[in-house]
């Protein structure tokens, strides 16, 4: 009989695919949107396509790689605690996108030279926002998976 | 307040020839780790996927899981 701890789920897996790829690309994103914001780089809106095309292929290809290990985990459908899970997760990421969307709002009180970045910086300070509540809502489901397993 | 849901499903998995968790997560259509989690009692099952265990092991859902009551904070310390 089996009763010891369980190894990562393909769920699990799942969640730390998305996890390392929204905070290694996007971390690298928003570096280099900081080097912007401190004039050691150019704005370019090219960049920001690059990367999410990058993350979407770090993704498919990714959870190709763990689909491929075990296909049988990969088409079961989500059962009930795992949706509990997921519905616990996107819950605790609305309220950190919540406040991080109105902090977004508090960029336009920023001195900057040029009124047009007020909107640039909102934008980003949005997409920044969304990141960041996606990476709460895939680390609270590891949280969750690994206390529940 | 906590509640107190034990279960027998490991002694009901062992008396139907060692039926290993995915076995039994097969037969009620949920994941390995999550018959673990129940087993070890850190998941409430629905009423339905309790019902589909006692199916299983044909037996009633009271040989399955059993309720010690509610218990507060306070009490579950002097525990």
């Amino acid at each position: 009989m089996t009763n010891q701890r369980s190894p990562l789920s393909f769920r699990e897996k799942s969640a730390w695919i998305s996890l390392i790829s929204l905070v290694v690309i996007f971390g690298a994103y928003f570096s280099y949107i900081g080097m912007v914001l401190a004039g050691l780089a150019r704005n370019r809106f090219a960049l920001f396509l690059v990367m999410v095309a990058v993350f979407i292929i770090a993704e498919v290809a990714l959870h190709l790689v763990i689909a491929t290990q075990s296909p049988r985990d990969a088409r079961t459908p989500k059962d009930e605690r795992e949706q509990l899970i997921e519905l616990k997760a996107t819950r605790t990421a609305f309220y950190v996108l919540l406040v991080s969307a109105f902090g977004s709002i508090g960029t336009v009180h920023l001195r900057l030279s040029d009124p047009d970045d007020h909107l640039w910086l909102m934008m980003q300070a949005i997409l920044f926002s969304i990141v960041f509540a996606e990476a709460v809502k895939f680390a609270r489901q590891i949280v969750l998976s690994r206390r529940d397993a | 307040v906590d509640t107190a849901i034990r279960n027998t499903i490991r002694r009901l998995r062992f008396d139907h020839g060692e039926m290993t968790q995915q076995e039994l997560a097969d037969k009620i259509g949920v994941t390995r780790q999550t018959v673990n989690a129940i087993e070890l009692g850190k998941y409430s099952p629905s009423l339905e996927v309790a019902f589909r265990i006692a199916t299983v092991f044909r037996v009633p859902l009271d040989r399955v899981f059993q309720y010690d009551g509610v218990r507060t904070a306070s009490e579950k310390k002097k525990v």
